[in-house]
């Protein structure tokens, strides 16, 4: 079944314009002119339950928007949205009773009281019973390190705390569908990857399906097997992570290091019909990349070690970051 | 029931967040009472030049304003939402009220409950009886009832007409300066309506009807002849209000466009 299933999404916006200097300013009293921007446009997709998504783009192709769509915070201009078996704008107070949101930008618990007094508080609006909540309080308690914040007020932690406490209130009630708003945004290294791992462990340990949106690859290469990526509204890539890297990683890079020092000229020479590139790391290690569609590893392997000694090889997977921004580049990608 | 459970326990850590500012409480208490105050001050000057006013005595006035300081003492404790475009639409706080399992009105009010002016209610209640016992009011047994009935009706007078008005931000995404022009014009509804001109008694008692929250309630208990009709129309308005208010701002919840990314 999927858990989120979305069909022809639109959202527009009527965004008021304003004219320019004071005297313009005084013309819009009287006289406004809008703008209709579409936010999201005509959208599809759908997300098997439990699986992790990615959703990407660049600020301002829609992501929010949609991920408002989906928690039923905004009412889309047309299309169907259907999470979980609910309609969410219609359904509100029925839908997200069933899913967890975490914005990253902005903070879901009550600024001014105490971290377990929240949580307390959302036990009652949730309708956990007592005895699952606790269980599910220590669980994550122990699995975040909550102890000692607990008794804090929201804000006097760190964002990384903040983070932290935040997760665990959208998980407080078990929801099936997990709604992530760049939840890494502003946290340190070792934070994210705290927060990666918990993800994962939560994802494999009761099947909830998550959506996450970020502009940090590394949370997509660590944790979504699928990715939506979206330009300027529209869906210009809907699938694995791996067919990704294939289809727009076009080439392999290679670092190897010789026993002796070796010029990149010899090795251009060697490899001069299958266009492979040469550059000089230092005088004994030489970076190469080999465009996949002319050339092979081995072929390329060979003739090079017929030349010298070789002392250490790495291949360097395409990274993720250069494939989206060459996505980006070439513009439309493939529309799906 | 649920929702009853859940407003008790809201009350309970939103008195603890207010009992830790223990000053700013004291403050609000007494700058509350001392407003109120001033305002029975004013009636006692007038009256001091003048017995009756249109055909209403001191004493009828101040039993009215005491009747007038038991609604507004419970609404405004239960509901605080003047800054509720500043910070629920233009901050976007609203996403987060959105996606609780609680209609979301119903949260917002939870949230700003401020029962500090619960004390202004209880010096109302402390007035009525002065001015009742120096009018020679006679009580009924079932008297006390019909007060907790008009109160309610008047709070949802107040409800009806602020959350219509508060629901504006949905559409215009701005501070309007309405509110508190209207919040000025509520005062009018403490004095008799029939001592100003035609157009306004028309305006507060079916356009805002302020008069509901004060005069034509209280005058059940001063047994005023022709005015008693009004205050049973009271219960009919409150419901009216309340209902239409709920509505406008459903539609205006669908209108939430959020903020920033």
């Amino acid at each position: 079944m999927d858990a989120i299933r979305v069909h022809r999404l639109r959202k527009e916006f009527q965004v008021q314009q304003n004219r320019e200097g004071l005297g313009g300013a005084l013309r819009d009293l009287f006289d406004r002119r809008y703008n209709q921007v579409v936010a999201v446009d005509d959208i599809s997709f759908a997300i098997p339950q439990g699986e992790i998504c990615g959703y990407i783009g660049e600020n301002g192709a829609g992501k929010s928007t949609t991920i408002k769509m989906l928690t039923g915070i905004l009412v889309p201009t047309s299309g169907e949205i259907t999470v979980n078996g609910h309609v969410p704008h219609k359904e509100r107070e029925q839908f997200v009773r069933e899913i967890g949101v975490v914005f990253g930008q902005r903070s879901q618990l009550w600024w001014d009281i105490g971290v377990i007094e929240s949580f307390r508080l959302l036990r009652k609006v949730y309708r956990v019973p007592e005895q699952a909540f606790n269980e599910r309080l220590n669980e994550l308690v122990e699995r975040l390190q909550l102890g000692d914040l607990l008794t804090r007020p929201v804000r006097k932690l760190s964002l990384g705390q903040r983070m932290r406490c935040e997760l665990t209130a959208a998980l407080l009630h078990n929801p099936k569908i997990l709604f992530l708003d760049e939840p890494t945004i502003g946290l340190d290294i070792l934070v994210k990857s705290e927060i990666r791992d918990f993800l994962l462990q939560i994802n494999k340990r009761y099947g909830t399906t998550i959506l996450l949106t970020t502009h940090d690859l590394q949370d997509i290469e660590a944790l979504c097997s699928r990715v939506v990526m979206l330009d300027d509204g529209r869906i210009i890539y809907d699938g694995g992570l791996d067919e990704l890297k294939r289809d727009w990683g076009k080439g392999k890079e290679l670092l190897i290091q010789f026993g002796q020092p070796c010029s990149p000229e010899r090795l251009r020479a060697l490899t001069a019909d299958l266009s492979v590139t040469w550059e000089a790391v230092n005088e004994f290690t030489l970076k190469a990349w080999i465009p996949l569609e002319q050339a092979n590893l081995t072929e390329v392997l060979g003739r090079v070690m017929t030349l010298a000694e070789i002392r250490d090889l790495r291949v360097l997977e395409p990274n993720t970051d250069d494939i989206v921004k060459e996505i980006y580049q070439t513009g439309a990608g493939k529309h799906v | 029931m649920h929702y009853l459970s859940l407003f008790f326990d809201y009350i309970k850590i939103y008195m603890k967040t207010k009992l830790t500012y223990r000053s700013d409480l004291w403050i609000e208490i007494v700058s509350d009472l001392l407003f109120q105050g001033l305002n029975l001050l004013f009636i006692l000057v007038v009256f001091m030049h003048t017995d009756l006013l249109g055909d209403w005595t001191r004493d009828e006035m101040i039993f009215i304003y005491g009747y007038f300081m038991v609604p507004y003492g419970l609404f405004t404790a239960f509901f605080n939402m003047w800054n509720f475009t500043e910070r629920y639409i233009i901050k976007g706080e609203m996403d987060r009220v959105l996606t609780r399992p609680v209609h979301n009105l119903f949260q917002l009010v939870l949230e700003n409950i401020d029962p500090s002016s619960l004390f202004g209610a209880l010096s109302g209640v402390v007035i009525m009886v002065y001015a009742g016992t120096q009018l020679g009011l006679d009580w009924a047994w079932y008297d006390p009832l019909v007060l907790v009935l008009l109160v309610l009706s008047s709070m949802m007078v107040y409800f009806g007409v602020y959350v219509s008005l508060i629901a504006i931000g949905f559409f215009t995404d701005s501070q309007t300066g309405i509110l508190p022009l209207v919040w000025n014009l509520q005062n009018y509804g403490r004095y008799p309506v029939d001592i100003y001109n035609r157009v306004i008694r028309f305006s507060l008692t079916w356009v805002l009807p302020f008069a509901f929250v004060g005069v034509h309630p209280a005058s059940y208990f001063l047994k005023k002849g022709e005015w008693q009709l009004y205050a049973f129309l009271t219960p009919l308005m409150g419901v009216a209000f309340f209902l239409l208010a709920l509505w406008i701002w459903n539609v205006g919840v669908n209108r939430y466009r959020g903020a920033g990314s």
